[in-house]
């Protein structure tokens, strides 16, 4: 009895400190994004208009600017491009990866070893690696300041990352598979009628993937598109000084808020996600 | 195939180890012997008219300058040496082709003696299409690789050991120069310095933000995982969000945040203290910190995610069986928790050390651009990785900058490698599971 009163108040205690120490954490995680959201709706455009992290007063002109006074920052054309980027190397990085995995997952054959080994060698370097010779490269081939110079080295990078699509492959009973070659069902019908029906989930996730990758990134497009009207929405927050910063916020937090609501959309395959490399060799 | 199986072989065998497709017209197999035929052709016509060139190209790099008094266009020796390589790559293409036309007509051959008949072009496309689905199918993401990140990794290892860049761009020549880049940065007294002190920092920073992201990601999940957490899904939404906002958003509002009319500043000022250059060249320590907190705050949730994942993997009966021997909540934590969570996150460690190596947006979005003195084109701050992206991209030192590439390669080839063999030979002694 005298222990587990004890006990009692020790998880009481307990209690009180994890929680005091998640609602600071959740405030460390969650004050930026308020702030940038406070700024976003901000009435002065200048970051010297706040009062700390409050802006003067609160208005939607940020977000009214950002589309129609665009003569110094085209944002409608910014996030035109993104769209366009990331739409198509969503749609054919997903067609390559799936493929990849596919094929990974349900073929044995005399280079699939040497095929996985290289892969993971590579993966090992971030392609952030050959960046100069892309950039040469692209400088050479006249694919600077070209839309689909971007969207060519997204999808091609894409099936490097077949893992977590390849463990849901290995998921699908083999028994299937036979069944269809039995009735007579060559690999070609196989993989478009039996295979790519079951998958939709994994293609779901991969076309988003797919679409977050390019929609989020600044380092390709920085590097490769030079010309003002060629700018993605990264590109441009990026040239945005502290007397935009109300442009920025609002610029930030429109692009921001797809993305959120799809990871929170997929939450659930975040995890699977994040330790794929961990679950496979 | 030995030369003992062609030496006995019939003589449309023989023809087409020597002509491609020659042997399979011979065998009435029109279309399929046309198509070797023709990119047999197509190989010679290519190798004499330019082929060939290419190839002494890409060792000479271009023998005549460009010389605008004479109206000469001279050599271009940067597209020379991608054309000596795409010629390689070719050859190498050729003799893939030139195999399987090999195997093919020997087969043709065995039918043909057996009496069989031999499919024709369409058939036979068809049954390749579905017993080599897997080459049908991988070609495409193969070549893409190949292309885009192969091609561009050996392209640069070649220009590491050319003198391209600073005033040596085309028209100008270009030269091979051996290990001529790996000796200055090794031997010029400013590139020396400023690669040694990068580099010691660059390793600094990678290990201390790997032990701060992992062991950060590791306690919220932990803390997450505790039985008095109610609503555990609403407290991991926070670090959910931070993880989903775009790293460079996050990064910029960062700099906004440290910045001169910054809100930190504000109240620094209104304070009655002067404002503080965070992110100045000359903020030493501030900006390094800086810089630790905001890759941790972006990296965190990855790790709390991941560390969920396997906690929730984890078998609860060893801990009920070490509170009855009476092991306490910190002993349970070292002993059993964190072997188990360490073992089955070698791999992401490994991935998040180098990615901390090689972390290119932190400092490029808080600093970006800054050149400090006692520094060769970079600032204290600077990663190697940063480094490269000033002398290549800023400052067109393309050999110099490929060299540190090389470098940087071998660094976290050799870091991984060591860690990943040594996990997997600990893996084989079973001490888990």
């Amino acid at each position: 009895m005298k222990i587990k009163k004890r006990f009692g108040k020790n998880s009481i205690i307990d209690g009180v400190v994890t929680h005091i120490i998640l609602i600071a954490v959740c405030f460390v995680f969650f004050f930026p994004v308020l702030w940038l959201i406070m700024a976003s709706f901000s009435k002065g455009g200048s970051i010297y208009d706040f009062d700390g992290f409050f802006p003067g007063s609160f208005s939607f002109n940020g977000y009214s600017r950002l589309f129609t006074d665009t003569t110094m920052y085209d944002y409608p054309n910014w996030l035109k491009n993104t769209l366009f980027i990331a739409v198509c190397s969503s749609i054919i990085g997903t067609v390559l990866v799936i493929l990849t995995a596919y094929t990974i997952s349900r073929f044995q054959f005399r280079s699939k070893k040497m095929l996985m080994k290289t892969a993971l060698i590579l993966n090992m370097f971030p392609g952030f690696m050959g960046m100069t010779a892309v950039y040469l490269l692209m400088v050479n081939f006249g694919l600077i300041n070209k839309l689909w110079g971007l969207i060519l080295i997204y999808s091609a990078g894409a099936p490097m990352g077949y893992l977590v699509q390849k463990g849901y492959f290995d998921t699908i009973s083999n028994s299937i598979y036979e069944a269809a070659r039995i009735d007579g069902a060559g690999n070609m019908k196989v993989f478009t009628k039996i295979t790519l029906p079951l998958s939709k989930p994994i293609i779901v996730y991969t076309a988003l993937t797919q679409f977050a990758w390019p929609w989020s990134d600044f380092i390709l497009p920085n590097l490769l598109l030079k010309n003002k009207d060629m700018w993605t929405v990264a590109v441009g927050l990026m040239h945005l000084d502290e007397t935009q910063f109300t442009r920025f916020a609002a610029g930030a937090i429109f692009i921001a808020v797809p993305i959120v609501i799809l990871y929170f959309a997929l939450s659930r395959f975040l995890v699977t996600g994040v330790s794929a490399g961990a679950v496979k060799e | 195939m030995d030369k003992k199986s062609l030496r006995k072989s019939s003589f449309p065998v023989k023809a087409s180890a020597l002509i491609m497709g020659s042997g399979q017209l011979m065998y009435k197999q029109w279309v399929k012997g046309l198509l070797y035929l023709l990119v047999f052709a197509a190989t010679v016509v290519y190798m004499i008219l330019m082929g060939a060139e290419d190839i002494v190209g890409f060792f000479t790099l271009g023998t005549e300058e460009a010389d605008p008094w004479l109206g000469t266009s001279g050599d271009d020796s940067v597209i020379m040496l991608l054309r000596g390589l795409l010629a390689f790559f070719i050859i190498i293409a050729f003799f893939a082709v030139h195999f399987s036309n090999i195997r093919d007509i020997l087969e043709i051959d065995k039918k043909v003696r057996a009496g069989k008949p031999v499919p024709g072009f369409v058939k036979s496309v068809s049954i390749f299409m579905d017993r080599k689905f897997y080459i049908v199918a991988l070609i495409l993401p193969v070549a893409g690789v190949l292309v885009f990140n192969i091609l561009p990794i050996v392209f640069m290892i070649l220009i590491a050991f050319t003198n391209y860049g600073g005033d040596t761009v085309p028209p100008k020549l270009v030269d091979w120069i051996g290990f001529g880049n790996f000796v200055k940065i090794l031997s010029l007294s400013d590139i020396k310095s400023t690669f040694f002190k990068i580099l010691a920092w660059n390793i600094l920073w990678a290990v201390l933000s790997t032990f701060i992201n992992y062991f950060g990601g590791l306690f919220l999940a932990l803390l997450l995982n505790k039985k008095c957490v109610k609503g555990k899904a609403f407290w991991r939404a926070f670090p959910i969000l931070a993880y989903a906002v775009p790293g460079f958003i996050t990064m910029l509002a960062f700099k906004f945040m440290f910045s001169y009319g910054g809100p930190i500043n504000y109240y620094i000022t209104s304070a009655g203290g002067s404002a503080v250059g965070f992110l100045d060249i000359d903020a030493g320590i501030k900006a390094k910190l800086i810089g630790l907190f905001v890759n941790a705050w972006i990296s965190i949730p990855t790790s709390m995610l991941l560390a969920t994942g396997i906690l929730s993997n984890m078998n609860t009966d060893l801990y009920e069986a070490a509170s009855i021997d009476g092991a306490s909540k910190w002993k349970q934590f070292i002993k059993i928790t964190l072997p188990f969570v360490i073992f089955s996150t070698t791999p992401v460690l490994i991935t998040s050390f180098i990615g901390n190596f090689n972390n290119f947006g932190i400092f490029y979005f808080l600093r970006g651009g800054l050149y400090m003195d006692g520094y060769f084109l970079a600032s204290d701050t600077d990663l190697l990785i940063n480094w490269l992206y000033n002398l290549s991209i800023d400052n067109n030192y393309y050999g110099i900058g490929a060299a540190v590439s090389l470098i940087i390669f071998i660094i976290t080839s050799i870091f991984s490698l060591t860690v990943y063999v040594r996990s997997s030979a600990y893996r084989r002694e079973d001490t888990f599971r």
